[in-house]
């Protein structure tokens, strides 16, 4: 009988010292589910030999070439070239675009004005650049480096003194 | 012994049966009662919660909960409640905050330890990380005095290779799954 009695009391015991284990520790299973997709970014740098630009790093970059003239003093980063009938203004421009998550070997960039512009002449990177149509500037544009495509204005010299000339230039790269 | 037993017994039976006569002669009372028996038992309990910051979980308010991030790159959109604290070119980091709440009765504890692990290894390209500490198949220590009975925001974090699919990066395109088990000790 004292056997089984203290039987009793021991398988007792037992129970509750692992209950009370067993019961000091909660657990949880959080799922984690997440897609991963490709992307490209692109920015415009400050080019040593150009004009400085404000929002370098950014996609949303102002080049500003100031005060300029056929014959004048001209701001350092800007080269100009004369000729008869008008004179252009030309700074570096940096382009650079990084790809993430993608095999892509190379990229497309394009630009576009964003109005029309029926006196002066724009190029970027050597190509005419107008508000009608995309220009492709390159076809195979390297990732994760400054690429130098220089902005253009050509001015004819009927355009009156202290005319403000404005506008924007819409890049898109395109991962080939 | 055995004898004192019987005879209680047999005690016991013929009170039983006059209080039955007894009753059966009334009829017109009945009583009963009833001793309800609870055993209070102490234990601790975790359950995910949604933080208002972070993306909203499934099965919240369980201990199996889903965070769904959704789509996400280094520099695309992303959705609501998921944040991208960091671009590299290694690396980029996308930020979500879901809320553990560990309840406890019982206990004379006052704080818990809170663990973490991977239930399996990261997929390729992957890390994961719980308030910065990088998870494991092994249980790593998240927090060594969480506050029992409220909603305590963690940050859970994946950072992503920018490394093209088959060249160290993750696939793309398809949604990656993981476990993360927690676990609530109470100090």
């Amino acid at each position: 009988m004292k056997k089984v009695m203290l039987l009793t009391i021991f398988a007792a015991l037992m129970m509750i010292s692992s209950a009370a284990v067993a019961q000091t520790t909660a657990s949880g299973t959080l799922t984690v589910t997440a897609t991963v997709n490709g992307s490209i970014q692109l920015v415009f740098d400050s080019d040593a030999a150009g004009v400085a630009l404000s929002g370098t790093g950014t996609n949303t970059a102002t080049l500003a070439f100031g005060n300029v003239s056929a014959f004048g003093a001209i701001s350092g980063g800007i080269v100009r070239t004369t000729t008869a009938s008008n004179f252009t203004v030309s700074s570096a421009v940096d382009v650079k675009v990084s790809k993430t998550n993608s095999a892509s070997a190379n990229y497309t960039l394009t630009a576009q004005l964003g109005a029309a512009d029926a006196v002066n002449n724009w190029t970027v990177g050597g190509v005419a650049v107008t508000s009608a149509a995309q220009s492709t500037l390159t076809a195979t544009g390297a990732y994760a480096a400054d690429s130098n495509f220089p902005v253009a204005i050509t001015v004819p010299f009927t355009t009156a003194s202290g005319t403000n000339i404005s506008n924007t230039i819409n890049y898109t790269a395109t991962a080939n | 012994m055995l004898k004192t037993y019987i005879s209680m017994m047999r005690g016991v039976v013929l009170a039983a049966t006059l209080l039955a006569c007894g009753s059966a002669l009334a009829q017109t009372t009945a009583t009963g009662v009833i001793n309800g028996v609870l055993v209070n038992k102490n234990g601790i309990s975790l359950q995910f919660d949604t933080d208002p910051a972070g993306v909203t979980l499934g099965a919240a308010g369980t201990n199996a909960a889903t965070a769904n991030f959704g789509s996400v790159s280094a520099f695309g959109p992303l959705s609501g409640g998921v944040t991208r604290p960091s671009v590299t070119a290694a690396n980029f980091t996308v930020r979500t905050i879901f809320d553990v709440q560990v309840i406890q009765g019982g206990l004379t504890s006052t704080t818990y330890t809170l663990t973490a692990n991977l239930a399996a290894a990261a997929p390729t390209g992957l890390s994961y990380k719980v308030d910065a500490v990088t998870l494991s198949t092994a249980s790593q220590t998240i927090q060594t005095t969480g506050a029992y009975n409220t909603d305590v925001a963690h940050n859970l974090d994946l950072v992503i290779s920018t490394a093209a699919p088959g060249a160290g990066g993750p696939v793309v395109g398809t949604p990656i799954t993981t476990a993360i088990n927690f676990t609530a000790t109470a100090n």
